[in-house]
């Protein structure tokens, strides 16, 4: 028997030894949401399927629209395409249009209360970009501006697939196919259902309760909201900067404000961030100096999304597959490049493969288990970090650090290399983790450790801080 | 604000034919020309616009630059770091499809260029 | 949103919460109909039959049921109704309001076709006995919800058979005697008496009815028609426009002559012109205004049209030529529209020297209707309206409700007739009044149409055009099919109330909504609030505008 998640398996008829399960031409596929997961994977499906000569149809089934503005029509979360993934989807031809992209982001300020750092992008280029997942937040004006899920469902719609606008509330398996059922009580089958729900629905907790071997991803609680503060005042507090905090509030184990547009998003990461955290982080000082006046505004929109802390098991069965959100994802980091990675490797097995458990078990799957696996490395990079932002001593350190690299015009960048590539998710928390055992990284962090905490010490950020300079630019 | 990658100006050289570089570029907006200098003239090879890259060469092979790219009007082009392309084509070799699909265009060109090169000679 | 000190003393907003409410609005159907007919209601047991566990069979059956609570003629109203219902229908902007008026006809037919009885409000009889004087729509409507509130009713009426306008003014091509018939008798057989030939003021008097009944219900219409005031109107050949439909459904011929002239520019002239062309006669219909300002139907005035009657717009006869007692032209004034006035309206006024002459056989008048009851005896002035109180009421043990209120549509008669029932009941038991249910009405904005699939209306299907005019009789619109009418019922977008969409409990973050054991339209899932983060998301998914933000002072 092949493992894998199957649904109602009573009377899943197997294939005969040899007989393959790949899709043919006229067969049908249903991608259950349109995030970027299940958009990209119909963007490349459709487009390896067409390079093979293979017709098939793909039908997204999404009910919500992201051209509507605040959280009907969005996807809920921080809104930052990494530099990888931008680089990534470049490469393929797909250029973020301006209209996605409310802000290029070509550095990342840090701030702590020993001070603050900006780490910059090679080449003063804006390399990230911050995108609204819907078409902005509540009540906001109408401006020219446009969905990152809108993009990529266009992108899907142009390739073929059809958007049927239905809130899919079962999947079955049914005889040799699988089928679709609705809450207007429509139902349809298909040879492939790919599950893209992300997990801010309900239809992985149906898919368990329905299931004994399934278990959806684990889920912890964010909080994201958007301020208003207008674009003139955002470039000139904020510029074209994510800031991002390292304080010492338990359970939170990333903050960030990201300008976009007229908005800032605050996005707080951790573990199950609740109102007492949200107080306590907008009590910080070095969070309400960064808004004018000390002050910070009324939010005009806000929402605790879930995020996924780990992956669902299985993420695949015969004519099943789960991407995105819904399989597995990168912890905190770059879940949009993710859901590029998962929806791409999905679509090239459906393609090239077949659609049986066991061909997601032998292509789909490895790359699962090598974000999974990499996030337990990401565990451990994340409780390094909340020991330094426990340790007011290593936090001198390793501003300090930061900040004489960015002094410097060459030379090895390690802590700020290692700082970028933390905040942004553009590389893999392995990578990330095996840097800072470099000898190099090591001996220097231990000298900045010791400049940074000498009293009156050499540290620079030691001096700036002590005089309450809010930041340390170069 | 909007928009990523860096802002030229027309007529800006993005990079010099002979110059080491190890980054693909990719435009997002407005135009650049590729020029092959030679003897101290300068042939354009073609016109690039959105969406189209250059520079692809260095992620493949040496880091020497064989064309000279210079902007013919305002234009925003993002760079593609060698490390972070490779790493992608390792985990996922479709990625370099459209880049290996466009320089076949290219060669076909050039060759096309070169017989009729030949046939006037 | 709540300003709070915080301990560094600056003031910080602490995340405002967008609580929500589940709150029933009335959807723009129901706010439209006169009748206040619960439209969303019987269409939704229909759409969401599947997930209640009815059959199409059942649910056809129960949203008649639940059609007939408030209207007790469906297949007529069905048929003669303007339906005021669908102009403002949430989906006329997108494909086309829903039908309702074919539904309504259709769940009449299917209720007369199933034979199913008038569901009786009480088992209890009570001793008290009502009198109704005419039975026209409005007489029909009090009679019914008397009759299956417990007492013994007796209808009377001056003509042989009852239906008042709805009989004698309606043309056949309309309303099928058949079908008012039948819808006349299923109320009659609720231990109602009907008193025919009768003339109350005349035959009987009102005081000796009101000596034996308890309660007595006025449904008088207003039968007189009104003229036109201008010279060489008095004499043969000049018919009012109810007097000739009467004629025209009760005789077998009239002697129109080959020309007629009809003048007016409402429901009635545009029936008359149609029966005339069914009588034979070429007909032209006199308008003192434009199309577009024609009080009746657009439909009407297109079947008229295809019918071969002719429009004469902004113009208005000045005078009847005559030769000795024979109609032979109509001197037509020109007309042109002022400019708009403070309220708007442009009205007619002649134009200087544009006069022309009409050849003209006979002139059908059909310009309003007026009281004009013949009934000394009931103390009221035959020239003015009655004027009864919002409920119908004239006085202890007298309502009254219809057209002799002031001229209105069959669906509004059937209103005051129902009104005028609760509060003879309520009168008669000794209880209070009944408030009236004040519903909050569902504005435009919070119906997002756009999550509705698009779904085009249903064509009502019609009897080939070469077939209209071969027999008086025949009905030109017809009923939708059983399968089109389920499809026409799952177009309406349940403005206003729950149908069971499922957004709010897919994509409540928190699971603050469970659905219920028991579900039924507009009740699926109850809402946690404790639970509530706060987003607003399911508020600004809701489709129907359901969902709304609850006040939230701090």
């Amino acid at each position: 028997m092949v493992e894998g998640l199957e649904l109602l398996t009573g009377k899943a008829p197997k294939p005969h030894k040899g007989e393959a399960m790949a899709l043919e031409d006229g067969s049908r596929i249903a991608v259950i949401g349109a995030g970027p997961a299940g958009s990209m994977f119909s963007h490349f499906f459709l487009s390896m399927a067409e390079t093979v000569g293979l017709s098939v149809n793909v039908d997204i089934f999404e009910p919500r629209r992201f051209c509507h503005r605040g959280p009907a029509g969005c996807n809920h979360c921080g809104g930052i395409v990494s530099e990888s993934l931008v680089q990534r989807l470049a490469t393929e031809g797909l250029s973020l249009p301006d209209c996605v992209v409310q802000r290029g982001i070509e550095s990342y300020t840090l701030h702590t209360d020993v001070g603050d750092v900006e780490i910059a992008t090679p080449l003063q280029e804006k390399r990230i970009a911050a995108i609204y997942r819907g078409n902005g937040p509540r009540s906001s004006e109408p401006v020219d501006t446009q969905s990152f899920d809108g993009y990529l469902l266009d992108l899907a719609r142009n390739r073929g697939a059809r958007v049927i606008p239905r809130l899919v509330t079962d999947v079955r398996r049914n005889e040799d196919l699988m089928t679709v059922h609705c809450a207007d009580q429509f139902s349809d089958s298909y040879e492939l259902v790919v599950v893209a729900t992300g997990i801010n629905s309900r239809l992985m907790e149906m898919l368990e309760n329905e299931t004994a071997e399934f278990a959806r991803p684990a889920r912890t609680k964010t909080f994201i909201c958007e301020f208003h503060l207008g674009r003139d005042v955002i470039r000139e507090t904020f510029g074209p900067s994510m800031h991002v905090f390292l304080l010492d509030i338990p359970r939170l184990e990333f903050a960030a404000l990201i300008p976009k547009g007229d908005y800032v998003t605050l996005c707080l990461l951790g573990d199950d961030i609740d109102e007492n955290l949200i107080d306590t982080f907008f009590s910080s000082p070095e969070v309400r100096d960064r808004f004018p006046g000390g002050v910070i505004p009324g939010h005009v929109c806000h929402c605790y999304p879930r995020i996924n802390i780990r992956a669902a098991t299985p993420v695949y069965g015969d004519r099943l597959v789960l991407i995105g959100d819904s399989g597995t994802t990168r912890l905190f980091k770059d879940g949009i490049g993710a859901a590029y990675r998962t929806s791409k490797a999905a679509a090239k097995t459906a393609v090239f493969h077949g659609v049986s458990a066991e061909d997601f078990k032998n292509y789909y799957a490895p790359l699962c288990r090598r974000i999974d696996n990499d996030n337990r490395v990401g565990k451990l990079v994340f409780t390094f970090a909340s020991l330094v932002q426990k340790s007011r001593f290593a936090r001198r350190g390793i501003l300090n650090m930061a900040a004489n690299e960015q002094q410097q015009v060459d030379g090895p960048r390690r802590m700020s290399g290692v700082l970028w590539d933390l905040f942004s998710g553009s590389a893999s928390y392995t990578d990330v983790f095996l840097r800072t055992l470099h000898p190099a990284y090591v001996g220097t962090l231990l000298w900045n450790l010791v400049a940074a905490n000498l009293p009156r010490g050499a540290g620079r950020i030691g001096r700036d801080a002590e005089r309450g300079d809010d930041h340390v630019r170069h | 604000m909007a928009g990523l990658g860096k802002e030229y100006k027309a007529g800006e050289v993005i990079f010099r034919q002979g110059d080491t570089g190890n980054c693909m570029f990719v435009i997002q907006n407005g135009e650049v020309e590729a020029i092959a200098e030679s003897d101290g003239r300068e042939f354009r090879l073609r016109r690039m616009g959105p969406n189209d890259f250059f520079g692809e060469m260095a992620l493949f092979e040496e880091e020497t630059r064989t064309a000279t790219i210079r902007t013919t009007k305002p234009t925003r082009i993002l760079s593609i770091d060698k490390k972070n392309f490779l790493g992608g084509i390792h985990e996922d070799p479709s990625l370099a499809f459209r880049i290996v699909q466009t320089m076949s265009h290219r060669i076909r060109d050039l060759t096309d260029r070169l017989a009729r090169y030949e046939q006037q000679q | 949103m709540s300003a709070t000190r915080t301990r560094h003393g600056g003031p910080v907003e602490l995340p405002f919460q967008v609580l929500a409410r589940q709150s029933e609005k009335m959807p723009p159907c129901q706010a439209r109909c006169p009748n206040s007919g619960d439209i969303r209601s019987w269409l939704g047991i229909i759409a969401q039959r599947g997930r209640n566990g009815l059959s199409l069979d059942e649910a056809y059956d129960k949203a008649w049921r639940r059609l007939v609570e408030f209207n007790p003629m469906p297949a007529t109203i069905g048929r003669i109704c303007p339906h005021p219902c669908e102009d403002l229908c949430s989906r006329a902007e997108k494909d086309g309001a829903v039908s309702i008026n074919a539904m309504e006809r259709f769940l009449g037919d299917w209720g007369l076709s199933r034979a199913l009885e008038l569901p009786q409000r009480a088992t209890e009889r009570f001793p008290e006995s009502v009198a109704v004087i005419g039975t026209g729509p409005a007489s029909l409507s009090f009679a019914y919800q008397m009759a299956r509130r417990g007492y013994p009713v007796t209808m009377y009426d001056k003509d042989q058979q009852p239906g008042g306008m709805l009989r004698h003014a309606i043309p056949d091509y309309r309303l099928p005697r058949t079908i008012l018939d039948a819808e006349v008798e299923r109320i009659l057989a609720l231990d109602i008496s009907l008193h025919s030939n009768v003339e109350i003021g005349h035959d009987e008097s009102l005081q000796a009815l009101r000596d034996e009944h308890a309660m007595i219900f006025l449904g008088l219409g207003a039968q007189a028609p009104k003229y036109l005031g201008i010279p060489g109107e008095k004499g043969p050949g000049v018919i009012a426009g109810i007097g000739y439909l009467r004629q025209h459904k009760d005789l077998d011929e009239i002697e129109l002559g080959a020309q007629v002239l009809v003048i007016g520019g409402g429901n009635t002239a545009i029936d008359a012109a149609r029966s005339a062309r069914r009588d034979g006669a070429r007909v032209t219909l006199v308008y003192r205004r434009g199309e577009s300002e024609m009080p009746a139907a657009q439909q009407e005035i297109d079947d008229a049209r295809q019918e071969g009657v002719e429009f004469r717009f902004l113009s208005t006869p000045a005078r009847i030529i005559r030769d000795r007692d024979r109609v032979r032209q109509v001197e037509i004034q020109g007309m042109r529209l002022t400019e708009p006035d403070a309220d708007g309206r442009r009205r007619p006024e002649p134009v200087p020297g544009e006069l022309e002459q009409l050849p003209a056989d006979s002139v059908i008048v059909a310009v309003s209707q007026m009281p004009g009851w013949r009934a000394a005896d009931l103390g009221l002035d035959s020239e003015s309206w009655l004027q009864a109180d919002d409920e119908g009421k004239l006085e202890r043990g007298l309502f009254t409700g219809g057209d002799d209120l002031g001229p209105g549509i069959a669906s509004r008669a059937i209103a005051q007739g129902r009104r005028a029932a609760e509060s003879a009941h309520a009168e008669l038991r000794g209880l209070a009044p009944a408030p009236r249910p004040r519903t909050l009405r569902i504005t435009h904005e919070s119906v997002r149409t756009d999550y509705y699939a698009d779904r085009p209306r249903s064509q009502t299907p019609r009897r080939p055009e070469e077939e209209w005019l071969t027999d008086p009789a025949v009905e030109i619109d017809l009923t939708l099919s059983y399968e089109q009418a389920s499809e026409e019922a799952a177009r309406c977008m349940s403005c206003g109330l729950c149908f069971d969409c499922q957004q709010c409990y897919m994509y409540c973050n928190p699971g603050g909504f469970t659905r219920v054991a028991e579900t039924r339209p507009g009740h699926y899932f109850v809402m946690a609030l404790d639970l509530c983060e706060g987003c607003g998301k399911c508020i600004e998914l809701c489709p129907c505008g359901y969902l709304e933000a609850r006040d939230t002072a701090g």
